[in-house]
Parts: structure tokens; sequence; C-alpha cells
């Protein structure tokens, strides 16, 4: 095993990371906002990768060149989902938390029949898009250009969410959360805060589909692997963390690869799950939590 | 518990025991008015997961800790029988308690480091240690690994508790099993562990200023819950002769095994079979009437009503019998 | 009990009455059989494409297609006074009670005759067995796992090859390629994912292996539908074998090729155990890196000067709304509802037992299918003894069938040696 391979496994590990980190971002920034942990996420990778898919198809446009399009779609969509469920489900006084896990639950079962429904079982996948199939060679280290770029686009995303909690707008989402009653009373209007974050936690998935469907397969279960992944992040991160979703992300993305060169890869995922339950024994709240 | 209120409290626990004799022994009849394996069989599944789901309440829904990872205890319970049985000729009678014991040891082993997180860092948590069960389920030949273990039919017999295509025999083994998960909620309900369990979650450090050290009987409430889910995994390898990791381990039985609770009603004593009485006979004849169609219609079915479910009786369908004022006295009673 | 005594009642009738008149009454309008395949869910493609095969099948049974196979003219099952073949649909959801549910429901409320199923192990378990205690036959029409004839069942009936079959072609093709142009096997490299499907498929093959004194220099497990191989692509390269084998269903093929493709290895043969190497979904997707690719198969496309009725069977299948070619798998299933129309036929009835007795008793012959087979004929645990599996080629966008040579329609592209 040369030096070159762990390397380029280790940058590899590192790329797909910071794709799950982007997943996790938008999960974590759902919860840190109104305590609700979103089980429609996985559905909402998978709606955006079917929506870069059809996009392509219809038009030919290329998956990089969609990245606003789709995000702006899911944007739509995490603020339509807002609206129609979870805000019903913030009234509610009793089991609250529950009701928003078995809603958001629900949806991702519907969502996911009702892609079966409308595209059919098929695997799909984007065969002639820009960045597709090539790969880039620096000396020994090969990397495939989609994972390349979808590492800069994530870094990108991060460097927007953190300039977000800087703004006005950010400081009102944190204020929202902490005590959305009180906020009531200085006239901000709670269900847009939350609609905005939720368009926000959902674009941000969307974009991590868009930057998927350029070299994974799409199907209506495709979702589900990487929300598993991405809730860990979230909890390893710290819920509420985009920090924590971050760091947590990276860490799984090393783990998983550097764990698939050591041992049997039908194991690799028990790396990232030993890691996850030994930082959780020493920061019950994970890497960065602060709820 | 004396005065007015302590024996309107008795009063009130002895009518629930009678309602509850009175629902067993419907239940016990109710194949008398319906025929066919296939019904039959879904009262079954029904039955179990009322069972299965009450076990789960007793951690998640009256002591507070939603764990996702209950399927781990179902497989345990499933494999330890199912091996017992198949390589050695032990009873399932028997096995069913072994399997139930090694659960409970699991619980205990997951509770004593995990009960230190809260919320949703304990329900991932779960989550993960399940996945991991699946995960090296799957690649330890001991087990069988992925091939999973089949149970051959032995012969119709009560120690085998095998029957060749009768079903009503598993309808009362169920029935015992969803009656005994709804005593022990019944009791644990009525007791100091109920009491201490509600003063926790109603106001946490109300509670700790009472002296309530509640780690010990949360520990005693997951090896309950673990060991009687075990049991059900038990039973269920019998009922269905098979059992693999995906379906023994896998993370949608977790939830399948919570949600009848929480749709029926969290932490409280009817809501597991009134969830499962809805839940099971929708999911499994979606699946017949739907599934057969363009696929994915079952899928939506199952999903809406759930989120219909959750929104609209967020208390769980037990409400539908209790009024508000009721309610308040059995959280604060 | 009472299902059976009605059974018979009504084909004492029906026979009594065939045997007195010189145009037979139908004592059967049609007979009605149950398939339990995955219509939803993660397997749902594969599902909706058995639904299509014994849909074709059906229709040629039922309609006048005139195809030259058995069972082809039509009008159908003339030994039943022309009764209809009526197919009843179960979603397994690939989840074994769901799938003994829907067995039971069909035997108990239906009546079905046979159950034909169900692509995975797991649920075919739990089918052969309700079916066993009910005394239905389960006709296993591409459950490939051994294991499945050698639960001492009596009402299982398996008219395709198992794994045992299809990796021994595997190694057969191995030998037989190394003798003919010098350049033999010496190592291989597995990789398959962690179900039950990959790791019988591995054990088989390294045992195999081990046996005909093939170096395995790696035996890679992956967890299936993991977001990404390319580590595990990584450490095929680093082996660099002769041949690649891996036992991969459709998603995790694709992420395979891809892996390798940009890891920059093009491995020197790879030898596929058919599931989502086949699936045309997989062709689709990696394109041109399938050129060469081999993979087992039990049936043949392009062998058509041996099994005619290839062209009008392909037809009608993409016809019934399923618009792609019959494959290994559409092509096992389609065959089954064959065989069991063949035993219905023979048995004159629709009474389990002489079902059963004339399944037992089925003897075809390869050329009245579409199938590269000798034969069906069933050996006492009920599995075909005449089944051979094929080994085919994708060269220039088509499946070509590469080996047995006597069958084979072109010539193998072999090119190992470095």
């Amino acid at each position: 095993m040369s030096p070159a391979l762990i390397l380029q496994v280790a940058i590899g590990g590192v790329l797909m990371g910071l794709l799950y980190a982007v997943v996790a971002a938008g999960l974590t920034l759902i919860f840190g906002l109104m305590n609700v942990v979103n089980f429609a996420h996985g559905a909402l990778l998978m709606a955006a990768m079917y929506a870069t898919w059809l996009i392509h198809r219809s038009t030919g446009l290329d998956p990089l060149l969609q990245l606003p399009l789709v995000a702006a779609l899911l944007f739509g969509t995490g603020v339509a989902i807002y609206r129609g469920l979870i805000a019903r489900t913030l009234q509610i006084r009793v089991n609250g938390a529950m009701v928003q896990i078995f809603a958001t639950f629900g949806l991702s079962i519907f969502l996911v029949g009702l892609a079966q429904l409308v595209f059919g079982s098929d695997f799909q996948s984007i065969n002639a898009s820009f960045l597709g199939g090539r790969t880039l060679a620096l000396g020994a280290i090969v990397l495939p250009l989609p994972l390349i770029a979808s590492g800069v686009v994530s870094l990108l995303v991060f460097l927007a969410l953190f300039r977000l909690s800087r703004t006005e707008f950010g400081r009102a989402l944190e204020a929202t959360r902490e005590d959305f009653e009180a906020v009531a009373l200085i006239g901000v209007d709670r269900d847009r805060i939350f609609g905005i974050g939720w368009g926000i936690g959902a674009a941000a998935v969307g974009i991590a589909g868009v930057l998927l469907a350029n070299f994974y397969y799409i199907s209506p279960d495709v979702g589900t692997n990487f929300a598993l992944i991405a809730y860990v992040a979230v909890a390893l991160g710290g819920f509420g963390s985009i920090l924590g979703a971050l760091i947590a992300g990276l860490v799984i993305g090393l783990t998983e690869a550097l764990t698939a060169l050591v041992v049997d890869p039908s194991l690799k995922q028990i790396g990232i799950f030993l890691i996850y339950l030994a930082v959780l024994m020493f920061r019950p709240r994970g890497l960065f939590g602060k709820l | 518990m004396v005065g007015r209120a302590g024996r309107a409290l008795l009063s009130r626990r002895r009518r629930e025991l009678f309602f509850g004799v009175i629902v067993l022994a419907l239940l016990a009849a109710l194949p008398l008015g319906v025929h066919g394996a296939y019904l039959r069989g879904l009262i079954v599944l029904a039955l179990l997961y009322a069972g299965l789901s009450q076990a789960w309440n007793i951690l998640g829904g009256y002591c507070g800790q939603i764990s996702l990872g209950h399927a781990l205890y179902f497989g345990i319970g499933a494999y330890t029988s199912a091996l017992l049985f198949t390589r050695v000729g032990i009873s399932p009678l028997i096995g069913m308690f072994a399997g139930g014991l090694l659960s409970g040891l699991s619980a205990l082993l997951v509770g004593i480091p995990c009960f230190r997180l809260s919320g949703h860092y304990y329900a991932i948590a779960t989550i993960v240690i399940g996945m991991m069960a699946a995960l090296l389920a799957s690649n330890w030949d001991f087990i069988n690994a992925a091939q999973g273990i089949t149970i051959p039919f032995h012969g119709e017999a009560w120690q085998n508790l095998q029957f060749r295509t009768a079903v009503l025999p598993f309808h009362y083994v169920m029935l015992v099993y969803a009656a005994l998960m709804w005593l022990i909620a019944w009791v644990i309900e009525g007791s100091r562990w109920g009491f201490h369990w509600r003063a926790v979650k109603d106001d946490v450090t109300a509670a700790r200023s009472l002296g309530v050290s509640i780690y010990p009987s949360k520990l005693a409430a997951a090896a309950i819950s673990g060991a009687a889910t075990g049991i059900g995994g038990a039973l269920y390898a019998q009922y269905v002769g098979f059992i693999d990791p995906e379906s023994a381990f896998d993370l949608s039985l977790s939830v399948l095994i919570a949600l009848p609770a929480v749709v029926g009603g969290i932490g409280t004593l009817w809501g597991p079979l009134l969830g499962a009485a809805v839940l099971i006979p929708v999911q499994q004849l979606s699946v017949a009437w739907f599934g057969s169609a363009a696929g994915g219609i079952d899928l939506m079915v199952y999903g809406a009503l759930i989120m219909v479910l959750a929104l609209s009786r967020p208390e769980g369908l037990v409400s539908f019998f209790h009024t508000r004022a009721r309610q308040e006295v059995i959280d604060h009673g | 009990m009472k299902r059976i005594r009605r059974r018979t009642v009504l084909t004492a009738v029906g026979a009594s009455v065939g045997l007195g008149l010189s145009r037979p009454a139908r004592a059967v309008e049609e007979v009605k059989i149950g398939a339990v395949f995955p219509l939803s869910g993660n397997a749902a493609a594969i599902g909706q494409d058995a639904r299509h095969a014994l849909e074709t099948m059906a229709e040629i049974i039922n309609g006048r297609h005139n195809i030259p196979m058995l069972l082809g003219e039509g009008g159908g099952l003339s030994g039943l006074g022309g009764a209809k073949v009526k197919l009843l649909f179960a979603d397994s959801q690939n989840n074994p009670q769901i799938a003994r549910s829907a067995a039971e429901r069909f035997i108990t409320q239906d009546g079905v005759v046979a159950i034909i199923g169900s692509y995975t192990s797991a649920t075919a378990v739990t089918i052969s067995q309700i079916c066993n205690r009910y005394q239905i036959p389960y006709i296993s029409a591409d459950n490939s796992s051994p294991s499945l004839n050698r639960q001492g069942l009596e009402w299982f009936f398996r008219p395709s090859p198992t794994d045992t079959d299809f990796t021994k072609a595997m190694f057969d093709f191995f030998a037989a390629i190394g003798e003919k142009t010098g350049e033999k096997v010496k190592s291989i490299a597995i990789i398959h994912e962690n179900s039950v499907f990959g790791s019988d498929s591995a054990k088989l093959q390294a045992r195999m292996a081990e046996a005909a004194g093939i170096k395995v220099l790696a035996n890679i497990s992956y967890q299936a539908n993991i977001p990404s191989l390319s580590v595990e692509a990584e450490r095929l390269r680093a082996a660099d074998a002769d041949v690649v084998m891996p036992s991969s269903y459709t998603s995790d093929a694709i992420l395979l090729m891809r892996a390798m493709h940009d890891a920059g290895y093009k491995p020197r043969a790879i030898m596929a155990q058919d599931a989502g190497f086949i699936d045309p979904a997989f062709i689709a997707a990696v394109g041109p890196l399938a050129e060469g690719l081999m993979s087992r198969s039990a049936f043949a496309i392009d062998a058509v000067k041996q099994r005619p009725a290839i062209p009008a069977v392909n037809a009608l299948f993409r016809a019934s709304g399923a618009n792609k070619d019959l494959n290994d798998l559409t092509a096992r299933e389609l065959t089954a509802l064959q065989v069991l129309g063949d035993a219905l036929n023979r048995a004159k009835s629709t009474n389990n037992m002489a079902l059963r007795a004339a399944l037992r008793a089925t003897d075809i012959a390869g050329n009245q299918t579409i199938m590269p087979w000798a034969g069906v004929k069933f050996d006492e645990t009920g599995q075909n003894i005449k089944s051979n599996p094929v080994i085919l080629q994708y060269q220039k966008g088509q499946w070509r069938a590469v080996f047995p040579f006597d069958i084979a329609t072109a010539a193998a592209d072999w090119h190992i040696q470095r």
C-alpha cells in the first residue's frame, strides 16, 4: 500500500466528506432552528437528483449550470413543507417532538412512493455531463472531476452559511431559535423566519443532490443511505452547529475511506459508528453542540 | 395515597383493569368472526406489534427514552431462539426466554452509556447501534451471516411452536404476549417508577430536587423493554419460519416497533394496541391491494396516513377515547 | 382441506365430461396462478420486469400467436379444455414476512394452483415453506441460491440453474478458453456485495478457484448501496488479477465500473455473476465501459438459430410494456410459466397432487423453449438437471453468447496476457 494510494484515498474521503457535510448542514440548520429532526431529508436529496436529471434530459442543461435553479426549486419546496406540514406541528403542545419526527417520516415514505410512481423504479443516471467520467491527475494521485467539483462547491456553501449567520437575518434566525415567543413581541414573524430557514436547509441538500447527480445513480431509494450518514454527522457535530456539520462530515468521509483500505470494505461504516459512539461518550452533545 | 383523590385513582385503576379483561375476552373471541388464514394472519401480526410496541412504550413512552434501535433486541431474541431450535433442538418455548434474557442484557449494556445522552442524541445513538448490529450480523458466519436461518417444519406441536397451516394457535400466543405487555405497562403506570418518570418528564429540576434518582429505574425499564422485545422476536421467527439480518435488525423494523405507540398514544396504556390495530392492517393491506398496481401507491397511502395521524391526533388515537380532563388526571394523578 | 375437496370435485366432473363427449365442456374456465415479486422498493424494477415477462407468457398461452415453441400455438391450456391462464400479482417488497402473507393469501383466498416467484432467496424460503405446508407447488423462476432445493421440500421446483451451476460454467469457460487461446487464467480478484447473493457467490468462486489451482488475489466484500466504491476499486487495481469477478446489483455495478474507470484501472477481463451487470439500466449508465464485459447467464438472446422462438417472444415482451429486450432474469421467469403451463396440460387437472406428479414427470426438450438448455427435467429435489448456463460477452452494443463453443454465436474477445 503506497503512500500515494493512501493519500489519494484520504483526499477522496475528504471530498466525499464535504458532500456529506453539505447534506448534514441543511439538516442541522433546520434542527437548530426549531428543534425538528427532518426525517424527510433523504427524500429531499432524492427529489433534487430527479429534478437535475429531468432538467438535463429535457433541456440538456449541464448539472453544474443547474445549481442555482435546483437550489431555488428546493428552497421553494422547503418553504412549502414548512407552511404545509411543519407549521401545523409547532402548534401542538403534547408530544411535539414525536409528532414532528413522525410527520416528516410519513412525508418521506410518501415522497419515495410518489417518485416510484412518477419515475418508475429503474435506475437513472446522467451520462453526458460536462464533468462526468473525467479525472484530474496530480502526480500519482488521480481524482474524479465530479468529486473535486463537489468539494469546491461544498466549501462555497459552507462559506455562504457562515456569512449568513453573521448577517441580520442570521441573527434573527438565532434569536428565533432561542425564544420564539419573545421575538414575536418585537415584531419578528416567526413563520416567515422558520419558512426561510427550512428553505435554506432544503436548498443546501438540493445543491448536494445536483453535485451527486454528476456521478451517482438516481432511484427512488437513493436518499436513504446519504440521509443516514447525515444524521450521524449532525449528531457527531452537534445539533444546530454548522461548523460541527462541516467537521463531522470531514471526519466521517475520511474515516470511511481509510477504514475501507484497512479492513473488509463491507465493514467500513463500522469505523464511522465507532468514532461516533466514542465521541458521544466524552461529549454527549457532539463536538460543537450548543443545545 | 389517601383521601378522595387516592380513592378515585384506585377505582380508576380498577376500571382500567376491568376494561382490559373485557378487551382480552373480545380479542380471544375474535377468530369466531374472522375466517381465512390471511385475515387471521393480519390479526396475529397486529397483536405481535401491539406487544412489541408496548414493550417499546415502557422505555420510550413512560420512561421518555425514544429508542429507534429496538430492532437490536428483536433480532437477538429471534436469532437466539431460532439457533437453539435449529441447531440444538431446544423448544422455542424455552428458547424465547433465553432470547429475552440476552436481549434484556443487551438493553442494559446499551443503556448504561447511552442514557447520558439526551433526546435526539440518544435516538441517533440507538440508530447507530442498531445499524452496527445489522452490519456485524451480516458478516458473522456463525449465525449464517447474510443467508439467515431457515426454521424448517418439524411437525405440528406446541413444543415446536409450529403448526402446519393453522393460524389460530398463533393468534392466542400473540394475544397472550400482547396482554402480558399491557399488564406490565399497567403495573408500571401505578408503580413508584411510573410516578418518578412522569415527574421527570414534566420537570427535570423539580424531580431532582425531590431527590429522585431515576438512572437505576431507567436501566430497569430498558432491561424489561429489551427482554420483552426479544421474546416478541422469537415468536416472530417461529411464525414466519425464517430470520436474516435484514428482517431482524433493520432500521425500518425499529421504526415499525415504535410507530404504533406513537400513533396510538405514546406513554399511554392503550396507545400501542390502538396504533397496531390501525397501522398493521393498513401497511399489510396497502401492499396487498395497491402493491400489484403501479408501484409506489402503497407507500404513498401508508406515508399519507402516518402524516395525517401525526397531525390530527398528536396525543395519539387514544385521544378519541379520553376527554381533556381525564388526560390531566392521568398525567398528574 | 375444503379447498382441495372442491377442486377435486370440479376436476372429477370435468374429467368425466371430457371422457364422454366429443366436444369437451370447459370444467375450468381459467386457472389462477400467483406471482410474488418485489413490485416496490429498491428491487422494484426487477419485479416489474418479471411481471411483464409472466404476462408475456400468459399472453402466448392464452392468445393465438403461433410461436415455434411449447405452448406457442396458444388457445389456452389444451389439457384443461382451453382454460386461460390468469396471473395474480403480489408485491413482496423483498420482505420474507410479506412474501409469506401474500403466498398464503393467494392459496387460501384466491385458490391459485401454484405460485411463481420471487427474485430474492429470503422471500423464496418463506414462500416455498408455506407452499409446502399447503401442498401447493412453488416454481422458483429466478432464485439461484443452491440451498433452496435442499430444504427437503416436496413442492419445490426450479427450472433454472443454481449459483453452483453458474459459477461452474465460469470456471469451465476459463479452462476451455485457456486451452483454446493459450491464455490461461492464473489469478482472480473477487468483489461482492455482502448480502446473501454476493457472499454465496464469492464463496463458490473462491472454492472453485482453489480447486482449479487459480490464485485468489483479493476477496473484497462491500456493503450494498454504499455511496462510494473508490477504495474498493483501488484495491482491485492493486491486486491486478487476470480476471475480476464481481457480484453486484445494478446500482453498485454502475458505481464499481465508474470507480474503476476513475482510478484509471481497466481490468483485463471481467466475469460478472449476472444480476446488476445484465440490467439494461447498467448498460445505459456506463456506456462504452461495458465493452468486453462477460457474465454468466441462463439465457442467450442471440441464439436465434437454435431457438427460433426468440425473436417473436422478445417482440411480445417489448410490447408488453417492458420496452427492453429479454434478459437472463426475464427469460427465466417467462420459462417458469411455460414449464408450469406444460405441467397443467399434462396433468389435465388443477388438482395439486396431479399437478405435482406432472411437474415431476416434466421432460421438455431445450429447443421447445427460448433457453439454450438441453431441456427441463427435475431431479428428486426439484432441481432441473438439464439447465446449462452460458457465458455472454458484451460486444459492440450486444450481448453475444461465447460459451459453450457449440452454441456460441461469437468468438470471445479474450486478452488477459500482459
